[in-house]
């Protein structure tokens, strides 16, 4: 039905709504009614992409407006991934259930699955819209329930972290709606496919320079970009580890989805050109990868070391992007959603870990390997994903994107990239190193116990996409092709 | 002929099965004992089941995947590819037995066994791939599942060495990939064929940075100098792992990609006429003797046998690079020389050290009365290396030597006689010293190596004596050998 | 609509959102951070709002007597949404100073640097 599309986002978010509501006698019902909104998210995700796939991007103008006056939604391959949002989404309420019970009182938690559920359909609004106003509203929805979510429960610096976060994240939104009011006075209208059409036939270029400077900047803070970087690790590590989940895997790709949609608009302009905006990219995108990658391997505490990866991994797809042509992007688009689920499933099982042991450091969890085998084995799945290794899904990405810098006549990122994978593999083979050939540190570990099955299950099913998702690499590269092609520079 | 044929995909999949239930299993003695012994034999029977058709010229493949657009996991048994799956399962069978004596009663039997397992399945993958990536991703889990082997002991030495092989292997992937990128830039294929893919008009600095990046990748696991440094230290883990992890699967596995780089994906008329290949040959040559002088050095018996094999490795990289058939025949069948006569040393070494405790080779005098069948078998071993006629090793010397004057490079004939000279001095004294040197007194008396660890050193002697004789009849490896040649010579 | 760049309005909110973002950096109390943050963002829908702006335009309400031209509603709806999302940071932003002061006992930026 035509409506699918734009339900997809509201339902989520008024079921976030009234959760607290809902859950008001019994908190046990918040957490069976989020599984249920975000299994038939998927649901609606799924059949909106089939109908992409069948017919190509379409359209809903909401309330019957047609654009220019309206708000349009759009659905285009791009807007797939939110297939993957909705899959990892409720995995991570899956692995809420033991997890937060414990982090959580009880009459806590209907606001945190509220927060979740709000998390989970401004992503998926964000995805799925085609103007330019509603993209800024879905982010800052996203936003603000992400820095809720970081301070919801965790220990003593989970609110300064959620604070630092918030400051980074406002004052780059604040520039982001500074720049959309430029591209509002200068074209008087919001949508995204009109906005490039009328930009065309602008004359003055330094608003419009400083449009797509300003956008630009906006967006690599929210997607922590080296040398921009500062606000997530602590905000990723000092999470609980289901949000951090959410935070590495989906809410920090909004910054880099963003920039895929936004530089379409500034294709056709004749007075600015793009060239030397993706030349900085490519550098920043670079720098980025050797930089996460160096700094994660000074860290003892395994979350930070997994949210430094995710600063050294969003460098892959800035590059991608900054390459411009069809294989470099290619790469950084399949990325965005490979990526999401590695992360998704090193952040459960790392915090499965710390959940059973109680303990981060990598000194203090030698040995965990032999207790808990299960735990452990998806997370060395999700080690060699994150590294890069055939079949899993981290290989596909890399290999565009290496691909894509050969023909840009650039070997020298290729060399980058696989420097970059060559770094991360040493550190995560330390990881590795400490949970099965080391004797344990602690008297404790031996007694130690396999993860529950409701945060063991979303994990292993995670581990399985990793693999899963590898050997059919080319079919969300295939789907994606269209909307590259699309893209200025990528056709 | 291309023939489709399940069996090809088999032979992986069997000891892959096999260590999935050895995990599951293997706590059970008899169980792991049962299942390894039986996927051993299994899959020798399947492979050898495959080489009439080898024989005849046929080709087996089976494409299981097309992973990337244009880029698929697919098997193709060529001669060359099925000399190397025969030499490594027989091999394994006799590893096996050896490994129930010598591991008993030693620690973390399931791991290993299992590892084991793991580590032939994928070992069979490499030789069977049909292209650059089904190499790289078998080549790349053949590094992962040695490791756990490698560090079995789980002594700070242990894991020193570990480190250190992962951090050469992994470099040499790096490398790897970047060569195997640079292939589908240049060729816009990954499979291997006849006559190789590389274009003649690709750039020179192109095609140098494809030589450099693919030899020096494989070039770590085929131990060339100066690449060779993680092979002494790995010689830290038990002695079933070094026999047949390091002197067949992991080190052939380097050789073997070298060889199929010169010939299926450069292609011996395009590397005659870049001129690298001499460079090639003149490291392959230091290598040999370098090597030898070292181990003329060393006291410790294991690791006068590893540097035994890094010179023993490059005449198989030397004949690759003297690019003539005929030095193509002695590459090919010194693979299985060289393994059959190692194994025979490192089974005896191994032998030595569970019933004495002696490990260095002064300790050695007089040996031979009292274990007197092992060193027969050390013996028949030694002058193989050595070139005696009517031992294998004098086949391989008598080829490579036809080879290089057939190149014109009659000085590497001369380097054969130096190299036998060196072996002479390293392998003779060691002799020597068992038979005809009456032994210290001793506190404890020393027994002939029991059955399980002398029936396989004693069959890899048997079959040293016979790949040195029976050069003529078919069914027996050298017409294999011939047969590998003749495809990748394209005669 | 689209008014002479150099147009004065459009410098001095220009200049403010400059303020703000140098109290949001140099200020080192936390509240005083989010009062910087609080101008930014007044200075950005002060913007919008006269980027809408029409000469001799009149209020956008439609009644019985009215001609044109009216200034642009699009704008003001905008910041709209605008002003309900510095809300909602603000006072979320807020409600964490008061949970940072619980556990930390301080709010300044220097002193909590040594606290982690």
């Amino acid at each position: 039905m035509e409506l699918w599309l734009p339900l997809a986002a509201a339902v989520p978010l008024v079921a976030g709504a009234l959760t607290p509501a809902i859950a008001r006698r019994h908190p046990g019902l918040a957490r069976p009614w989020a599984l249920a909104v975000a299994a038939w998210v998927l649901a609606a995700a799924v059949q909106l992409t089939r109908r992409v796939v069948l017919e190509g991007p379409f359209s809903y103008p909401l309330g019957g407006w047609a654009r220019p006056y309206g708000i349009e939604l759009r659905f285009d391959e791009f807007s797939a991934v939110a297939v993957v949002i909705a899959m990892v989404a409720g995995l991570v309420l899956v692995y809420s259930g033991p997890y937060m019970r414990l982090a959580l009182r009880a009459t806590r938690l209907p606001w945190y699955y509220s927060l979740l559920l709000i998390n989970l359909g401004g992503l998926v609004g964000f995805v799925t819209t085609g103007d330019l106003f509603n993209l800024f509203v879905f982010m800052e929805i996203v936003s603000v329930s992400s820095y809720a979510l970081v301070a919801v429960a965790g220990g003593r610096i989970a609110p300064l972290a959620a604070f630092k976060y918030l400051m980074a994240g406002a004052v780059s939104s604040a520039l982001i709606l500074f720049c959309i009011g430029v591209l509002h006075a200068l074209t008087g209208t919001l949508n995204m496919a009109d906005i490039a059409a009328r930009l065309a036939t602008a004359e003055a270029p330094a608003p419009i320079l400083l449009a797509l400077a300003g956008l630009t900047a906006g967006l690599l803070v929210k997607s922590a970009l080296f040398p921009m970087h500062a606000w997530l690790p602590d905000a990723h590590a000092s999470a609980p580890s289901p949000v951090s989940a959410m935070l590495s895997a989906l809410v920090v790709k909004v910054g880099v989805f963003g920039l895929l949609r936004v530089y379409p608009m500034f294709a056709a302009v004749d007075v600015v050109r793009l060239a030397p905006m993706y030349e900085i990219l490519a550098w920043l995108g670079a720098l980025s990868i050797v930089a996460g990658a160096l700094l994660a391997l000074f860290q003892q505490d395994i979350k930070l070391m997994l949210a430094y990866s995710t600063i050294s991994n969003i460098g892959y797809i800035v590059l991608g992007i900054g390459l411009a042509n069809e294989l470099g992007m290619t790469g950084a688009g399949i990325h965005i959603a490979n990526h999401a689920i590695i992360k998704a499933t090193l952040f459960l099982a790392a915090g499965a870990i710390i959940h059973q042991t109680g303990r981060r450091t990598l000194h203090a969890l030698r040995g965990v390997g032999h207790v808990m085998p299960w735990t452990c084995l998806a997370l060395a799945v999700g080690v060699f994903s994150i590294v890069g290794l055939p079949p899993t899904v981290g290989f596909p990405g890399k290999w565009y994107l290496a691909l894509g810098a050969l023909e840009a006549g650039r070997p020298g990122f290729a060399v980058v990239l696989l420097a970059g994978a060559v770094l991360i593999f040493v550190y995560y083979i330390r990881i590795l190193n400490a949970f099965y050939f080391r004797s344990p540190s602690e008297v404790g570990m031996l007694s130690v116990r396999e993860a529950p099955v409701a945060m063991l299950l979303p994990v292993l099913v995670l581990a399985a996409l990793c693999l899963a998702g590898g050997l059919l690499g080319r079919w969300p590269a295939m789907l994606i092709g269209p909307a590259i092609a699309r893209l200025p520079g990528g056709g | 002929m291309d023939v489709i044929d399940l069996r090809i995909l088999l032979a992986p999949a069997i000891s892959f099965g096999c260590a999935v239930l050895i995990f599951l299993l293997g706590a059970r003695a008899r169980w792991r004992r049962v299942l390894a012994l039986g996927a051993a034999v299994t899959k020798f029977i399947v492979i050898l089941s495959l080489l009439p058709g080898s024989l005849a010229g046929k080709v087996y493949v089976f494409e299981v995947l097309e992973f990337l657009p244009g880029v698929g996991i697919s098997f193709r048994a060529d001669a060359l590819g099925m000399f190397f799956a025969l030499v490594s399962s027989t091999l394994w069978v006799l590893t096996t037995v050896y490994a129930i004596g010598y591991m008993k009663g030693r620690h973390a039997r399931v791991r290993f066994f299992g590892f084991f397992a793991l580590c032939v399945s994928t070992t069979v993958g490499i030789a069977f791939a049909e292209n650059l990536l089904t190499l790289f991703l078998f080549y790349e889990m053949l590094t992962i599942c040695t490791y756990p082997l490698v560090v079995h002991d789980e002594t700070p030495e242990a894991l020193r060495a570990g480190r250190k092989y992962l951090a050469y292997t992994l470099l040499g992937g790096a490398a790897l990939l970047l060569g195997m990128i640079l292939v589908q830039s240049l060729a816009g294929t990954l499979s291997f064929s006849h006559a190789g893919v590389l274009p003649a008009e690709a750039g020179s600095g192109a095609l140098l940075a494809t030589f450099v990046t693919l030899i020096g990748g494989f070039g770590v696991k085929a131990a060339i100098m100066p690449l060779h440094g993680w092979l002494p230290a790995a010689m830290v883990a038990p002695t079933p792992v070094s026999a047949l992890l390091h002197a067949v699967a992991v080190v052939k596995a380097g050789v073997f990609g070298i060889l199929r780089v010169v010939h299926n994906i450069f292609g011996v008329d395009l590397l005659a006429q870049l001129g690298y290949a001499s460079w090639l040959a003149w490291v392959a040559a230091f290598t040999i003797v370098a090597a030898s002088l070292i181990a003329l050095a060393q006291d410790n018996l294991k690791r006068r046998l590893a540097y035994s094999t890094i010179s023993q490795l490059s005449y198989i990289v030397l004949g690759a690079a003297l690019l003539t058939p005929f030095a193509a025949l002695a590459a090919v069948v010194h693979i299985a020389n060289q393994a059959f006569a190692k194994i025979t040393m490192f089974f005896v070494a191994g032998a030595i050290e569970r019933s004495t405790g002696k490990t260095q080779v002064h300790q050695l005098a007089g040996i031979g009365r009292t274990m007197p069948w092992t060193m027969a078998a050390f013996t028949i071993a030694a002058l193989s290396f050595i070139g005696v006629p009517l031992f294998a090793g004098f086949v391989t010397k008598w080829y490579l030597s036809l080879g290089a004057l057939q190149a014109g490079a009659w000085w590497f004939v001369l380097l054969m006689i130096l190299s036998a000279l060196l072996n002479a001095a390293y392998w003779l004294p060691i002799v020597y010293l068992a038979w005809f040197r009456t032994p210290a007194a001793e506190s404890a008396p020393i027994h002939e190596a029991e059955a399980l660890l002398l029936v396989p050193t004693l069959v890899a002697a048997a079959y040293v004596l016979l790949l040195g004789i029976s050069m003529q009849v078919s069914w027996l490896p050298f017409s294999l050998a011939q047969a590998a040649v003749r495809f990748v010579a394209g005669l | 609509m689209v008014g002479l760049w150099l147009n004065i309005d459009y410098a001095a909110f220009v200049a403010l959102f400059c303020i703000g973002l140098y109290v949001v950096l140099a200020k080192q109390n936390l509240i005083k951070k989010l009062l910087g943050l609080n101008i930014m963002e007044t200075a950005v829908f002060a913007f919008i709002v006269t980027s809408g702006m029409v000469d001799f335009g009149a209020a956008p309400i439609i009644s019985d007597d009215t001609t044109g031209p009216f200034a642009s509603p699009l704008p003001h709806a905008l910041i709209l949404t605008g002003i309900v999302v510095a809300l909602s940071i603000t006072a979320l932003a807020l409600s964490l100073i008061v949970e940072i002061y619980r556990r930390c006992g301080t709010i300044e930026a220097d002193e909590l640097k040594g606290v982690e």
